[in-house]
């Protein structure tokens, strides 16, 4: 691990970057992210610069995926050059503040390409019972 | 929103257990409404000139309005100062009472004190239409059918802005960006700006049965209290909650809750726009306070003036006892009971009149 003291940050070309860190250690199989502004070569769960907005990949009673940002804040460091990495440019991309992020839409193609093969499997495997009966 | 003006009061709430102890949030609430209360009669003044649903009447911009002055004015003279009810103790950490040694002036100072703490703690309540409901698409992307079982809330935390304003949208897994709705709002704006008291799903209290056996536990300042805490008061449930108290308080009769409390001028506003304001009439004359019934009757006026009492009145140019008989006469349902309740007032003033 390069250990970056502060002067060092410009010194080695390090950046900012908008990502997801992982909050709530003690528990596991719980995840929970926090979106967050960092220097790069700093630890993923490690200090961070400021708290940016959540994530919590786990649906509630309501079936809903709680994503908060802090769209001030946000445009500030990008105004700065922060780069975000995948994940946060896809949720970005979803909220309607980015345009969507390419691979969002190849992974829903990929998924109606897995239900459909699903459902053309169960339709084959139910004419077969058919056929056998 | 100030989140600094929290008080140090202990607050405790046990609303898993129906009938148990009072909630407490009074000055809490009251102090944090008051400031709500500004702002939204700021914001919301253009709305309420626009909106007259109440009546079918007078559906113009000249109709009397709950927030105009004068209204105001005779709602809170009504409301009445009972010092001893507003401050009557509530349930808070066991403290020894503190006794202080004053001089007259001083006891008269404290005494004014607290009539202006009154005042502050009897402001009324913000009286809104019912929210239109949101039905925004932002956009359709059909690219993302399927791209998940669960839908996407994205809220702005932003500190500096309105919670009215924030921006508030889903996902949903078929691809549409819209807006969330009002519900949806409050429950994230709850999430990530908690406010004290409010809880994330209503609390069980405000479901028809359960209102119903509060009622017949004569509860319903506590129930307004919670209402005004738990839910916006443009929402659909708050209105719901207060037309079902100020029903019920109307069908018992049991006008005397409310009166030294904040919730007085809504329900007189209620009662007045659903021209059922003959029981209140009968109740303050049997306390004897033909002042607030003359009050109760020109504000009466003031909201119907087409009708006939109104026209009435206003021809005749009468004040006093005589508003309550031309309002006995023509309008109300309980005739027989205003007028004899009027003679036993006048028989009374005439007998301590003749007794002086």
């Amino acid at each position: 691990n390069v250990h970056i003291l502060p002067i060092y940050e410009n010194y080695h070309g390090g950046y900012v970057v908008i990502r997801l860190a992982l909050a709530g250690h003690k528990q596991a199989n719980r995840p929970f992210y926090r979106i967050v502004a960092a220097y790069n070569k700093r630890a993923r769960d490690g200090k961070y610069l400021e708290q940016l907005g959540s994530y919590d990949p786990l649906p509630n009673i309501y079936n809903e995926k709680l994503v908060s940002f802090n769209f001030d804040r946000i445009k500030y460091w990008i105004g700065c050059g922060a780069h975000p990495t995948k994940p946060v440019a896809k949720l970005l991309g979803l909220a309607g503040f980015f345009p969507l992020h390419p691979m969002t839409i190849t992974e829903a193609e990929r998924r109606r390409a897995q239900t459909e093969l699903i459902a053309t499997e169960d339709v084959l495997q139910e004419g077969q019972k058919e056929a056998e009966v | 929103m100030l989140k600094g003006h929290r008080r140090l009061d202990d607050v405790t709430t046990n609303m898993a257990a129906l009938g148990t102890a009072r909630r407490l949030l009074r000055t809490c609430s009251r102090v944090k409404n008051v400031q709500r209360g500004e702002q939204r009669s700021v914001r919301c003044g253009l709305r309420t000139l626009c909106s007259g649903t109440r009546d079918h009447a007078l559906s113009d911009n000249t109709r009397p309005q709950f927030t105009d002055p004068a209204v105001q004015d005779l709602l809170t003279r009504m409301t009445g100062l009972d010092l001893q009810k507003v401050f009557r103790p509530i349930k808070e950490e066991l403290k020894p009472p503190t006794y202080k040694l004053m001089t007259d002036q001083q006891l008269e100072e404290a005494v004014e004190l607290a009539t202006q703490q009154a005042e502050k703690l009897l402001q009324m309540p913000p009286l809104l239409s019912e929210r239109k409901p949101i039905s925004d698409v932002l956009s359709v992307d059909k690219i993302l059918d399927g791209m998940d079982t669960a839908k996407y809330v994205f809220t702005d935390i932003t500190y500096n802005i309105l919670h009215r304003e924030r921006f508030i949208v889903v996902r949903e897994p078929d691809g549409t960006l819209r807006k969330a709705s009002w519900e949806e709002r409050d429950r994230l704006v709850q999430v990530y700006f908690p406010k004290e008291g409010r809880k994330l799903t209503a609390p069980l209290i405000f479901k028809e049965g359960n209102l119903k056996m509060v009622f017949s536990q004569d509860r319903h300042e506590d129930v307004l209290d919670l209402c005004l805490v738990q839910f916006e008061p443009d929402s659909s449930d708050y209105i719901r909650v207060h037309a079902a108290t100020y029903e019920d308080l109307d069908k018992h009769g049991k006008y005397e809750l409310l009166r030294s409390t904040r919730h007085f001028g809504g329900m007189t506003w209620y009662l007045l726009g659903a021209r059922r304001a003959d029981g209140l009439i009968v109740d303050m004359l049997k306390r004897d306070l033909l002042q607030d019934a003359v009050s109760l009757v020109s504000l009466f006026h003031m909201v119907h003036p087409h009708s006939e009492s109104a026209q009435e009145a206003a021809s005749q140019q009468a004040a006093g006892a005589d508003l309550l008989k031309i309002y006995a006469d023509k309008e109300s349902q309980k005739s027989g009971y205003i007028e004899l309740a009027l003679q036993a007032y006048e028989q009374l003033t005439t007998k301590k009149s003749s007794a002086e």
